[in-house]
């Protein structure tokens, strides 16, 4: 049967089943809707945890194990030679070496900021970090000044995601971007501690200047240069030579579990607390996905067994017509390919009004959220993210429903005695 | 040349009740139809008229004995190749019609293009055989906007689509007034003198009339009608 002519029959036949064909369109349109709703929801959400807890597959933070024979004897160290021992590790790309800030810090703001005056005491967790760390992120140069010149800092762009969402609104600040920030200068005292006993003698006064914000920079505290911290450490007896961690970054993330592997036979640990968090987070969301999509399914089968319904129905009351079909020359399967091209086409109809539906439905929850939700740290514009494939899977689970549900009637249709159906009709 | 042959055609129906007989439809019939022959069956309803129609046709397989048409052992044949021999040397007449209510004159005329490797030259032959069953004109008209006789000639333009040399008519003037019947008649007629074999099952006298054979179809039987032999 030639597909020109094989259209012209489906069609003729479904637009005279109009009304029982939208009842089953409509059945797999809200299976398919529901399923890609589901799937673009999944992984919209899933992207929303990788913005605030990103995690790269390629990398590993390597620290010193808390309590282990090496660290009892003293010889598991974060110092230069094992950093260049993890250099040279296969698959190792790159190694940043991190040293924790070691002694207590303040900063006390009293002045203008961004129009309004503000007056702010806070302790400061810092850690030291390579330049190429962050690369471009820098907006500043971020380089040790050495004495007496403003330490330039890199901030975790989330941080500024909170401020701007939830601490500025609270306390009637101004919302700030990156442009407005870097350069800014604010006061620090190097030695100090707002618990009086922690201040160590010889606490002295510098400054800090923001550089700019990275993803790359740790989410706890300012990132300084490396050699900066260095310095500061060493000013006050606290510089062991060693550093607090080691980021490690793999040539490909398949390489990442052998890396692991090594870094543990040198007596050396893994934090993967960030990681692990992430990944439990990214794998309740995929659960949740799971769950829903089957529900999706479910639906969708539902629409089929409607489908099959129909088609039966429709068989029936065509019987004579087959009957005729066969008598001019149809074979067997000539009646089969009909029925089921008649379903494939109902099953392209459903899957794109499903497809739709969920777009629709998609773009309704997102102005819901805009307008109906508060600020919130990470609020996305979207919380779904559609994608072609999303459209092709959308319409071929419904093609694929539609033929399951047609399959039995076709083989029905295929198996009418036409002297019967001619008979019976 | 014959064009049908039944070999000692037997049909048998299961008994209405539980240990009764099984009921005998045709009990051993045999039959010639020579190529070119216009031969009428009549019979009583429930005689197994139609259903000889549809064994000869093909469309029932159920039997015992031997159908050959134009040379093909009936049995033997796959679904594949059976659906072809129906599709381009056999055409078939029904009582009631059997038009496709969606589609067009024209497009139920092409039917049978729908199928198989189609129908040479489809578009034109169709054309010329609703011009010949006198409808060119309703071409476009759906079935429900025609008149019973001009349906009639819609489904015999169908059936003369890819010129089979065997007609196969089930009671063609059934649902037809008197004078639309004759018109069917006439057509019949013309279909012959081209050296067509027809072969109709009908009670109408008027019909049989017009045969070049007329057979009785009775308590499963073939015999011939003494009143109407060789009228034509």
């Amino acid at each position: 049967m030639r597909p020109a002519r094989l259209w012209k029959l489906a069609n003729a036949n479904l637009s005279r089943e109009l009304g029982a064909l939208a009842v089953s369109a409509g059945g797999v349109a809200l299976g398919i809707g529901c399923l890609v709703f589901f799937l673009a929801l999944g992984r919209g959400v899933q992207r929303v945890v990788r913005d605030v807890f990103p995690v790269s597959a390629r990398e590993l933070e390597v620290v010193v194990p808390q309590v282990g024979i090496g660290s009892l004897f003293g010889d598991v160290r974060l110092d230069d030679a094992a950093v260049a021992r993890l250099r040279q590790i296969p698959g190792v790309a790159e190694a940043f070496p991190r040293v924790a800030l070691r002694v207590p810090a303040v900063t006390r703001y009293n002045g203008p900021f961004f129009g309004r005056e503000i007056r702010m005491g806070l302790e400061v967790v810092g850690v030291g970090i390579p330049s190429e760390l962050i690369g471009a992120d820098a907006r500043l140069p971020f380089v040790d000044p050495g004495e007496g010149g403003p330490i330039p800092v890199v901030v975790n762009r989330r941080l500024l995601e909170i401020y701007n969402k939830v601490f500025a609104p609270q306390r009637g600040l101004p919302t700030l971007t990156d442009s407005m920030l870097v350069g800014f200068e604010f006061p620090i005292e190097l030695g100090r501690s707002y618990v009086a006993e922690k201040t160590l003698a010889g606490a002295y006064a510098a400054r800090l200047r923001l550089a700019g914000f990275s993803d790359r920079a740790p989410i706890a505290g300012l990132s300084m240069p490396l050699q900066a911290v260095r310095r500061i450490n060493a000013r006050f007896g606290q510089d062991t030579g060693g550093y607090s961690s080691v980021l490690l970054r793999a040539q490909r993330s398949e390489q990442v579990g052998e890396i692991a592997s090594a870094v543990k036979r040198m007596g050396l640990d893994l934090d993967e607390s960030e990681r692990n968090r992430a990944l439990q987070i990214g794998a309740a969301v995929e659960l949740v996905t799971l769950a829903l999509s089957l529900l999706a399914a479910l639906i969708t089968a539902l629409a089929a067994v409607n489908i099959a319904q129909a088609f039966h129905a429709a068989v029936r009351e065509r019987t004579r017509e087959i009957g005729v079909m066969r008598a001019v020359g149809a074979t067997r399967v000539d009646v089969a390919t009909l029925i089921l091209a008649e379903a494939a086409v109902t099953g392209i109809f459903g899957g794109a009004l499903g497809v739709l539906l969920a777009r629709v439905g998609g773009l309704l929850v997102d102005r819901l959220a805009r307008t109906g939700l508060p600020q919130f740290p990470f609020k996305p514009e979207t919380f779904f993210d559609f994608r072609p494939t999303h459209v092709a899977l959308g319409i071929l689970i419904a093609v694929v429903a539609s033929l399951a549900g047609a399959f039995f009637p076709a083989r029905a249709a295929a198996a009418l005695d036409p002297a019967r159906a001619l008979s019976e009709g | 040349m014959s064009a049908i042959e039944l070999r000692a055609l037997r049909k048998r129906y299961p008994p209405r009740e539980p240990g009764g007989a099984p009921q005998d439809l045709w009990r051993g019939l045999d039959l010639t139809v020579d190529e070119g022959e216009f031969v009428a069956i009549e019979g009583q309803s429930g005689s197994g008229k139609s259903t000889l129609l549809h064994a000869v046709g093909g469309l029932d397989r159920d039997y015992e004995g031997e159908v050959l048409v134009l040379g093909e052992r009936l049995r033997a044949l796959s679904d594949a190749r059976l659906a072809a021999l129906r599709h381009a040397r056999i055409g078939f007449i029904f009582q009631s019609f059997n038009l496709l209510a969606e589609l067009t004159a024209l497009e139920n005329v092409l039917l049978p293009d729908y199928f198989g490797d189609g129908v040479p030259d489809a578009a034109r032959r169709a054309r010329e055989s609703l011009e010949r069953v006198g409808l060119a004109d309703k071409a476009s008209a759906r079935p429900t906007a025609l008149s019973g006789g001009e349906r009639q000639r819609v489904a015999i333009a169908r059936a003369l689509l890819s010129r089979p040399p065997l007609l196969l008519a089930d009671e063609p003037t059934g649902n037809l007034d008197a004078r639309t019947g004759e018109g069917i008649i006439g057509l019949f007629r013309e279909l012959h003198r081209e050296g067509m074999t027809l072969l109709v099952v009908t009670h109408e006298v008027r019909v049989s009339r017009a045969a070049s054979r007329v057979l009785v179809l009775r308590e499963g039987a073939l015999f011939p009608d003494p009143r109407l032999e060789g009228s034509a």
